[in-house]
């Protein structure tokens, strides 16, 4: 039986595409298992949970009630994926949390499989948000988003020697439109006939980029 | 056999967490396989002897049949490393009897190995505790503890008049306790297990518990700052027990 995936996407910067990761990988894991559990950690910013109320809870790492509310859950084996959209100020807590409480040591020991995605800038506060999770979590954990939206193709050398998911930047207009409340990328495949639109495309493949990621996960826990 | 070890735990101040730091010791020796045996000086009812019930008694020290149970089995029973839970109020009048029955002239010539481990409170009157005690101290070994664990600042020190008073005493040595979650801290005492079963997720008959995840890593973290502390003071060559084996508790 392969492990329960636990995805974290985090920055300590806002506005990266935290949110919009979270609502790709989340609305991807849904199509694909018919069942995804999502934490929405991002009050400050535009919110997951206003995207997929019907799949998210929101959670609180600010005091400890809140902390073992999200980490009693994440740490069980229950085969459902989960997915934290992690907001920028609680990216230092949240981290320092996993480490005094070793989550890693007792995922591994639970069959659960971490996946920390973060999300690359190119200033300093990243470089050092990178660098802390460099320390803390083993590389193979660690999957480096290049969001080309916010990266312009300056992706810090620090931030490339990892794993790299790559995602291409869309056309003001149309991130507008996938900014829409209402949006969902699913039943925009589904219901989009012409497969050769942009953003048909660029949906197409980051759901790929998920897909190879998972496959990754599983390889390397066989 | 072994040398007798007593150790003694106390300060005259109440709530300064006398019983938590005896709690990080019955668990560092149960850790490092020292057999020990505990005294809960909280007549009649101690706090002690909840966490620890089948290694604890309850005492009066200031009866002489209550002493005598102690100190006139140092030599006769297995467990040679002995624990002593000083109630508040109790280490300067304990230290006396000590005195008085003779056990601090044979800790000086070796025959024992005496230690004492002093609470500090934050309050000046913490450091008066120091100059009082140190006129027993000949012969032991002498920690003296700032236990942070309840949030103490140890505000009205001045660090010059600390040390003044920390020199008054031969080869005294400091020891910090760190401060545990609060809520943590909290769960273990509703719990009432040993901080080591609570971290293993077991409850009072070693079955299986349902303690939160988060709650035990906390607990987990700080007992193995605690132990470190332990460690740094070679606890386990004091008690003739060798250097300390890695333990399942520590990361």
């Amino acid at each position: 039986m392969s492990h329960t995936p636990v995805y974290i996407i985090c920055s300590p910067r806002p506005l990266v595409g935290k949110t919009l990761t979270a609502r790709l990988l989340s609305e991807f894991l849904l199509l694909k298992n018919g069942t995804v559990n999502s934490f929405d950690i991002n009050l400050k910013e535009p919110s997951l949970l206003e995207y997929l109320p019907k799949i998210t809870e929101t959670a609180d790492v600010d005091n400890t009630y809140g902390k073992m509310q999200l980490m009693d859950r994440l740490i069980i084996d229950d085969g459902v994926a989960k997915v934290i959209d992690l907001g920028f100020h609680v990216f230092d807590e949240f981290f320092r949390m996993c480490d005094e409480i070793g989550f890693l040591k007792e995922a591994a020991r639970r069959r659960i499989a971490p996946v920390i995605l973060f999300m690359a800038d190119t200033d300093r506060v990243s470089a050092r948000g990178h660098e802390v999770l460099r320390e803390q979590i083993p590389p193979a954990n660690l999957v480096t988003i290049d969001n080309e939206w916010v990266v312009r193709g300056e992706l810090p050398v620090a931030m490339s020697h990892g794993r790299l998911l790559h995602m291409a930047a869309l056309p003001s207009f149309l991130k507008v439109y996938i900014d829409r409340l209402t949006f969902s990328f699913t039943d925009y495949l589904r219901n989009e006939k012409d497969s050769s639109t942009e953003l048909h495309q660029w949906v197409r493949k980051n759901y790929l980029s998920f897909r190879e990621l998972e496959l990754s996960l599983i390889l390397q826990k066989s | 056999m072994s040398k007798p070890v007593v150790i003694v735990v106390g300060a005259d101040k109440g709530g300064v967490g006398k019983t938590t730091v005896s709690r990080t010791l019955l668990d560092y020796f149960s850790a490092n396989s020292v057999p020990t045996r505990a005294f809960d000086t909280e007549s009649p009812r101690g706090t002690l002897k909840r966490f620890h019930p089948d290694i604890t008694e309850i005492v009066d020290m200031t009866t002489t049949s209550d002493q005598m149970k102690i100190f006139d089995t140092l030599n006769a029973v297995s467990p040679s490393v002995t624990v002593i839970d000083v109630r508040a109020g109790l280490l300067s009048p304990a230290l006396a009897s000590l005195r008085d029955i003779g056990f601090l002239d044979a800790a000086k010539s070796g025959q024992i190995t005496f230690a004492v481990f002093h609470i500090l409170g934050p309050s000046i009157a913490s450091l008066d505790e120091i100059a009082e005690t140190a006129n027993f101290m000949q012969g032991a070994k002498y920690f003296l503890v700032k236990n942070f664990i309840n949030d103490t600042q140890f505000f009205q020190w001045d660090q010059a008049t600390y040390n003044s008073y920390f020199h008054r005493i031969k080869d005294a040595t400091d020891l910090v306790i760190p401060k545990l979650n609060e809520m943590a801290y909290e769960q273990v005492e509703v719990a009432s297990v040993p901080f080591l079963k609570f971290v293993a997720n077991k409850g009072t008959q070693d079955e299986a518990a349902n303690y939160s995840f988060v709650l035990r890593g906390y607990v987990r973290h700080w007992l193995a700052n605690v132990w470190s502390e332990f460690d740094r003071i070679k606890l386990t060559d004091l008690v003739g027990a060798g250097k300390a084996p890695t333990r399942g508790g520590e990361r």
